[in-house]
């Protein structure tokens, strides 16, 4: 029994050092889900870990994304207007896959 | 996930790759440049025939103008092995371009700059275009409407071309959906292969809701 506890608190202590030591992992982006819903594909799921091992933090903070959940306003509209992440150099078929792959991003994709 | 140095190297390393083709691409552009435009007043005294083997508009995927490197070679050749229409070097021929440097098919119809024969058929009458624009209404709430002009499509397709085996002449009728789109569907049948690229979203989606 001791161990347990001991195992669970030692869990819960050491678990922020793993999120730092591999990343910030998935995010999961669904604040527009009914309109998704109605475009039959799935909530956005963001590999920011992905992201950390390919670029440096200031490239995209605060100039892109303000570092906070919840706190940019993000669309399909700001990303086709060249904000957010259809930003020049970033999703645009050249550097990183096209806005257009719309299964890459929003999982659960009908037909993809 | 958990990203192990291995991949972090094979990110560089593609990074790298991409890069040292960039600036083939970069370089190669340059020198085309320079060799292209003649004494007389920037003229092209380069060819676009594919059947020339020294048509510029052949290149592989260095850049390099694939035509050119070998003259005996004809440019046909090197589409066999591979190498493709290259839009920097269609961008020689001095035609109008798009934002994303390829060529701006639909500006060159509205300036009326080429006048194409409309049947190899000299019997066969004219169609003239049908200026008809129709919405369709995007499902999601958060991107403009697309307004699909007939004009600019029917000035180079005849109506069977698309009706009614790839869209249902009756507004509303046709499901499409951006992802069917991408992969080839409806719009996507052409557009990204023989007309201006799904990447230019606002080209389509261009009436605010
Ligand atoms: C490049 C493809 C293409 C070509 C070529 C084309 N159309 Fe269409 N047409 C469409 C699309 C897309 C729609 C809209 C369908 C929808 O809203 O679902 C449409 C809709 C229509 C409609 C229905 C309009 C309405 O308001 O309900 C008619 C009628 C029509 N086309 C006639 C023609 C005729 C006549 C021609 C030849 C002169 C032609 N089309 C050529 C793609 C095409
Ligand atoms: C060749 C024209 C064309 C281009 C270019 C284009 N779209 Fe679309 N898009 C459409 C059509 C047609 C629809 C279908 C509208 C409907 O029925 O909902 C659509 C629908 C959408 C929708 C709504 C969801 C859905 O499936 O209906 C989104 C989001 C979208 N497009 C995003 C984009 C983005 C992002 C780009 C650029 C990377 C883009 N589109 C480029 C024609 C285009
Ligand atoms: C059969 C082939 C074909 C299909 C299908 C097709 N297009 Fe096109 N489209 C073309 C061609 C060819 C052009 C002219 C060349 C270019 O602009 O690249 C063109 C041009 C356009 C333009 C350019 C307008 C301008 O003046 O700049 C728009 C907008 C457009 N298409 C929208 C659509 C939409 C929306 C759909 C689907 C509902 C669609 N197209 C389906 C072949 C097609």
């Amino acid at each position: 029994m001791k161990s347990i506890i001991i195992l669970i608190i030692s869990v819960v202590l050491l678990s922020p050092l793993t999120v730092s030591a591999e990343g910030l992992g998935d995010m999961k982006m669904d604040s527009k889900i009914e309109s998704m819903k109605k475009a039959g594909v799935g909530p956005v799921i963001f590999p920011h870990t992905l992201h950390e091992a390919a670029m440096k933090c200031d490239e995209c903070h605060p100039k892109i994304f303000v570092d906070k959940r919840g706190a940019n306003d993000l669309s399909m509209k700001v990303n086709m207007k060249g904000g957010a992440c259809g930003t020049m150099d970033c999703h645009d078929g050249k550097r990183a896959h096209a806005l257009f792959n719309c299964g890459k991003c929003h999982h659960k994709t009908e037909g993809q | 996930m958990k990203a192990s140095p291995d991949f972090r190297i094979s990110i560089k390393l593609t990074f790298l790759v991409a890069l040292a083709v960039l600036i083939g691409f970069a370089v190669s552009a340059t020198d085309s440049n320079a060799q292209l435009v003649t004494s007389d007043e920037g003229a092209i005294n380069s060819s676009i025939d594919p059947d020339d083997p020294n048509s510029v508009l052949y290149t592989d995927t260095g850049g390099k103008k694939a035509g050119i490197g070998d003259p005996n070679k004809p440019a046909s050749e090197s589409v066999r092995i591979g190498l493709g229409w290259h839009p920097r070097a269609m961008s020689a021929s001095g035609l109008p371009l798009d934002r994303y440097g390829l060529v701006d098919w639909a500006k060159i119809v509205r300036d009326g700059l080429i006048k194409p024969r409309h049947s190899l058929d000299p019997n066969e009458e004219e169609m003239p275009p049908l200026p008809m624009d129709v919405l369709i209404e995007a499902k999601s709430d958060f991107v403009d409407n697309v307004i699909y002009p007939h004009e600019i499509h029917t000035w180079w397709l005849k109506c069977e071309v698309c009706h009614p085996k790839i869209f249902i002449p009756a507004k509303g009728e046709n499901h499409m959906t951006m992802s069917g789109i991408a992969e080839g569907q409806w719009c996507g049948r052409c557009h990204g292969k023989v007309a201006f690229p799904l990447t230019d979203c606002t080209r389509c989606h261009n009436s605010p809701k």
